[in-house]
């Protein structure tokens, strides 16, 4: 009450206050609790103290206010007694008509008594006549009741009889489905009475319903029925109990048996595009019409699968299995096929046969997650293919390089190594360069397996030239003989060839490096930008897969050592002689030289075998001529001269030493002669180096002996001998007269008495011996 | 090329092919060579590198009668060491000791132990068994194969036992196991042979043609380097005698000679026909032995074995031999008669 605060005039307000606190039962809940003492409203409170009252009024107010006061209050109270009276008199009023309302109920109520009584009467009469009713209706419907049992007996049990016949219209008509619900039907009845009363009936309608099942079970395996129908059948027999699983199992087998013979078509297939060699039949025209009929056995298949599932269609998993087979089959039969040397477009053909099918499986079977499954599986195939590939170009390569082994030995050609040289070259430009296209069409096609491979593709093909080029490498270190001291098995299995390398061969892998190096490395790096940029499957921290710097680096390196080993191989060969020519005689007591000692021209012709292969092989060096001129033509008179000038002097002892202070002074003048400069890829290089390499040794055999007079004028007109010849051949003179000297210079410290020959003489033999020459072989000039 | 500019220098008054470390001098670092002059009197130096390792002092010179084809010292007494020689015509061997007064004395006279003159054919090498004190000698000739007993004090060899390297097989030189006083590692033209002293019979042998010279690793058993005309460095586990554990590279020319460091593994020092001498670094360790294969393949990976080459010669260099007192210290002789001595200090703290 209290609560309301909507704004009042004081007046109303206390009245409402008073009102309320008179109407209220508990004083202490009204809002005006006794808090305010001392005020002058806690006139309204119910603590309300009036001496107090009046005394705080008296203190706090002058006579005139005391006088308002009271007028106020005189007021105040005429204004409540009027109020009181008011709802003294509202409340009477109500009162009254309360009492009026209690009397008019008193007399209505009067009469109800007596009409209660009568309903009870009227109903007590109603229920007394429903009951005789009842008794005597109850005989009659027993009776009806009993008759309606029976009538359905009867009915049941003419069911029953009728059961066989009637299943055998079902099975005249073919309506299965009515003839099991009629035999399930009647079934409960059998189980209950069948081997007593219904014994004919129940056998008559076994046998039909044996029919039955025969029948449904040829349905069921009949391919030409429906696949509806089949499913039907398959229900119906569940429906018998019949045991389905059996079936089930059956129909798997027959399956598997049909994939059996598709998979056998996938290599009938394969057979063709072997068989036919021709390669521009290979992918098209042959493999249509087997392709064809595979599609359309792969179709039929599955069909069979779906017709299987909608029969049994609990039986995903075997399905999915099933499925997966067939893949990993296509697949195992591709890897095989792989094995053997195809083209990629033969693979794609394969390829594509194979996603032909999983998509048509996919359309059945979706849950088996072919393409996924498939999509592993072709990774590996192709993964295989690319690298078989590249193992194919790595044997094709070492085979042409192989035949040079054997082709120089009949000299039918006019130049075995230039033709073995280009005939490599090609090998592995063009062979390259197939092998990118081959693997372009991979990229071009569309077929979605591919699409979704093409990244692992790129990686595989780079990482397969990557991995090509160093197994190349190691190829040309096998062949070339250099690896077969160090690697035992490969020893093994290329040791019947790699003993008896040809130091042609050898020459031939290194210019064929420098080629790979310079030309086939760039072209492959282009196309490889061209076509197989991209890639990224394998991680980025992992670099891209075809680094082309490291392998050029690779094949510089393995061009020089090639070359190193050239020139090497055959300063052995000639090493050999010049041992042989040093070890077999007793120089001491050497007889006087008569004329120029074979071994040269044994050495010539080395020379000469090296000069032909050099030719075939090897470009001409441009710089010859500045070479010549370098500054290396000094050291020829400090050298020599010493030599010739003293060919006079008697005193042996004398002389030699003098020659010895002069060789040594000389050498401290003079410039380091570079005798062991880099070998370069050019005919005159190459031959320089193993000019230089043999006179060397000549030199350190020469020191190793000791010579009488003789054997030093030996060596003396077999060096004068070589020096004509070997000028010719050679790009830088001054090394090699340098070096001839040398020999001289060091037999002549190794003799005992070291004379020379007279000039006249030593002509004379040399004159001698070029006449010989001519006499042999007009064309030698 | 790095020039050989630290080395020091000493200069033979002729041709030399030979040097060797006097390994029983314990308080020098010093070396002994001899010439190789077919019609000069030929000299032996023992050189001594001075105390501050700068200078190379001649601390002595004696007259030879013959030019000297090989030269080693004895490795347990300072004063002796064994040579070849020829007359030119024909060969001789000796043992020769150095006059105690040498100092004092004008011209000494090396004194003539014992002269191993058994031999007929041309004689390679005198071999002391490089581990100690071992009172016989070996000496190898073209065609045989001797064991000598040497008694210092009486001043006699006597031929112990002998054998024949069979037919067709000349000698060339040859190596004495330093971890097996009963085995021997002759060279000849297409094998290294390997002998056991106690019965003189060929043990087993390394097919390999050209074999210049063989070198025992003195810390490692079982491990031979040999170097070969012209196919570079071998490195042999004599247990595994087909295939080599390495191969080095060589020399541009002929590799001559070659030496393992006494001390540090893996060192090797060859000296080459092509004037120079190379340093290099090729630890045998259990993991890579089978794995030669390695070095072709990846030469990235693979530090190049070659730490130093030292060109600074004007002959072919034939005398190489590791100090053994000092082992960062050798001696190279080339066959202008010019002995180099150098450090390889600065190539130690690469390993």
């Amino acid at each position: 009450m209290g609560t309301d605060d909507v704004p009042l005039d004081d007046k109303a307000k206390r009245m409402r206050d008073l009102l309320s606190s008179f109407y209220s039962p508990d004083p202490s809940s009204t809002p005006n609790a006794p808090s305010k003492h001392g005020t002058l409203d806690a006139i309204n409170t119910t603590s309300f103290d009036p001496d107090q009252y009046m005394n705080l009024l008296v203190q706090k107010s002058n006579l005139e206010a005391l006088l308002k006061r009271h007028v106020e209050m005189a007021a105040e109270i005429k204004n409540l007694d009027t109020d009181l009276q008011m709802l003294v008199y509202e409340n009477y009023n109500k009162f009254i008509s309360a009492t009026d309302s209690i009397k008019r109920m008193k007399s209505n109520i009067v009469g109800m008594e007596a009409n209660m009584g009568q309903l009870l009467d009227k109903i007590m009469s109603v229920q007394s006549r429903s009951d005789g009713v009842n008794t005597s209706l109850f005989e009659k419907r027993e009776h009806i009741e009993k008759l309606h049992r029976t009538r359905n007996l009867l009915r049941k049990v003419q069911f029953i009889y009728d059961l066989p016949a009637r299943l055998g219209k079902c099975i005249k008509s073919e309506a299965y489905a009515d003839a099991v619900k009629f035999y399930t039907g009647a079934m409960p009845i059998f189980k209950a009475y069948g081997d007593s009363s219904f014994q004919d009936c129940k056998r008559a309608s076994e046998d039909a319903v044996a029919i039955i099942v025969k029948n449904l079970q040829g349905k069921l395996f009949s391919d030409s029925e429906s696949i509806q129908a089949r499913a039907e059948a398959a229900v119906l027999l569940k429906q018998l109990d019949f045991p389905v699983d059996n079936l089930q199992a059956k129909l798997l087998e027959k399956l598997e048996q049909s994939l059996w013979d598709l998979q056998l078509k996938t290599d009938e297939i394969e057979n063709v595009s072997m068989d036919s060699n021709d390669p521009s039949k290979q992918g098209k025209v042959s493999d249509l019409s087997p392709t064809t009929a595979h599609e359309a056995s792969v179709r039929e298949f599955a069909e069979a699968i779906r017709a299987y599932r909608i029969i049994f269609p609990d039986s995903g998993r075997q399905l999915i299995t099933l499925a997966q087979d067939l893949v990993i089959n296509h697949f195992e039969t591709t890897e095989q096929y792989v094995k053997r040397r195809i083209s990629s477009a033969n693979l794609l053909g394969v390829l594509r046969t194979i996603w032909a099918d999983v998509l048509l499986m996919d359309e059945v079977l979706h849950e088996a997650v072919l393409p996924d499954f498939s999509l592993e599986a072709a990774q590996g195939a192709v993964k295989k293919y690319v690298a078989s590939t590249f193992t194919y170009l790595l044997q094709d390569i070492s085979d042409v390089l192989l035949r040079v082994n054997v082709s120089p030995k009949e000299a039918a050609e006019e130049h075995p190594l230039q033709v073995a040289l280009e005939a490599s070259r090609k090998a592995v430009l063009q062979g390259s360069m197939d092998v990118l296209l081959d693997f372009c069409q991979f990229l071009d096609d569309d077929l979605g397996l591919l699409v979704k491979l093409r990244d692992f593709i790129i990686d595989w093909v780079q990482e397969g030239f990557q991995g090509f080029l160093s197994a190349l490498d190691d190829r040309f270190l096998l062949l070339s003989g250099r690896k077969n001291s160090s690697s035992p098995d490969q020893g093994l299995t290329e040791g019947a060839h790699s003993e008896k390398v040809l130091a042609g061969l050898v020459l031939v892998l290194a210019q064929l490096s420098i080629f790979i190096e310079q030309t086939v490395i760039p072209r492959i790096t282009e196309e490889i930008a061209a076509s197989f940029s991209g890639g990224g499957a394998r991680g980025i921290e992992n670099g891209p897969a075809f680094v082309p710097g490291e392998i050029c680096r690779i094949f510089r390196s393995a061009g020089e050592k090639l070359l190193h080993h050239y020139v090497n191989m055959r300063t052995q060969r000639v090493s050999a002689l010049l041992r042989k020519r040093f070890s077999t005689p007793n120089w001491v007591k050497h007889k006087e030289p008569r004329e120029v000692h074979m071994f040269v021209d044994l050495f010539l012709q080395e020379l000469k075998a090296i000069g032909i292969e050099v030719k075939q092989i090897l470009p001409q060096g441009l710089l010859r001529k500045h070479w010549r001129s370098d500054s290396n033509g000094s050291t020829t008179s400090s050298r020599s001269n010493p030599l010739r000038d003293d060919k006079m002097s008697r005193s042996n002892t004398q002389r030699a030493r003098s020659q010895l202070l002069e060789t040594h002074l000389a050498k401290l003048f003079k410039q380091k002669v570079e005798i062991f400069t880099k070998v370069e890829y050019t005919q005159e290089s190459v031959v320089t180096t193993i000019v230089k390499l043999c006179l060397k040794s000549l030199q350190e055999f020469v020191r190793l002996q000791t010579f009488n007079r003789s054997g030093f004028q030996q060596i003396q007109l077999d060096i004068q001998f070589l020096r004509t010849p070997l000028k010719e051949i050679v790009e830088d003179e001054a090394v090699i007269d340098f070096l001839l000297d040398e020999v001289i210079v060091a037999a002549s410290e190794r003799c005992l008495d070291p004379t020379p020959l007279e000039p006249p003489i030593l002509d004379r033999l040399i004159q001698a011996k070029l006449a010989k020459l001519k006499e042999q072989n007009p064309i030698t000039p | 090329m790095q020039g050989g500019s630290s080395g020091i220098g000493y200069g033979l008054k002729y041709q030399a092919r030979c040097i060797s470390d006097v390994k029983a001098d314990t308080d020098h670092t010093s070396f002994i060579t001899g010439t190789l002059s077919l019609r000069e009197e030929n000299e032996v130096h023992l050189i001594r590198l001075s105390s501050g390792g700068t200078e190379l002092i001649c601390e002595g010179l004696f007259s030879h009668p013959n030019e000297i084809w090989d030269l080693s010292s004895c490795p347990f007494d300072q004063r002796i060491f064994s040579t070849v020689f020829s007359t030119g015509e024909s060969y001789g061997a000796a043992i020769w000791q150095i006059p105690e007064l040498y100092g004092q004395l004008n011209s000494p006279q090396l004194e003539r132990i014992a002269s191993l003159d058994a031999h007929v054919g041309k004689i390679n090498c005198v071999l002391w068994w490089p581990s100690g004190r071992h009172d016989k000698l070996i000496s190898i000739d073209d065609e045989n194969l001797f064991l000598w007993s040497l008694d210092c004090s009486k001043k006699a060899a006597q031929v112990q036992s002998k054998e024949s390297s069979g037919m067709l097989h000349y000698l060339s030189g040859g190596a004495w196991d330093p971890h097996d006083v009963n085995a021997v590692a002759a060279t000849c033209e297409s094998s290294v042979q390997f002998w056991d002293l106690r019965t003189m019979k060929k043990t087993s042998a390394i097919e390999r043609a050209h074999i210049r010279n063989a070198n025992y690793d003195m810390k490692k058993k079982h491990i031979l380097v040999t170097a070969e005309d012209e196919s570079g460095i071998h490195i042999w586990d004599l247990r595994k005698p087909k295939i080599p554990v390495k191969e080095l590279p060589g020399h541009t020319h002929w590799t001559w000679a070659v030496t393992c460091n006494p001390e540090y593994d893996g060192l090797i020092l060859s000296a080459g026909t092509d004037s120079t001498v190379n340093l290099w670094l090729a630890p045998i360790s259990a993991g890579d032995e089978p794995n030669s294969e390695g070095i072709a393949e990846s030469p990235t990976q693979q530090a190049d074995p070659l730490l130093n080459s030292y060109s600074d010669y004007e002959d072919s260099v034939y005398g190489l031999a590791w100090s053994s007192r000092e082992p960062w210290i050798f001696a190279s002789l080339s066959y202008d008669g010019r002995v180099v001595v150098e450090s390889i200090k600065p190539f130690l703290s690469r390993k």
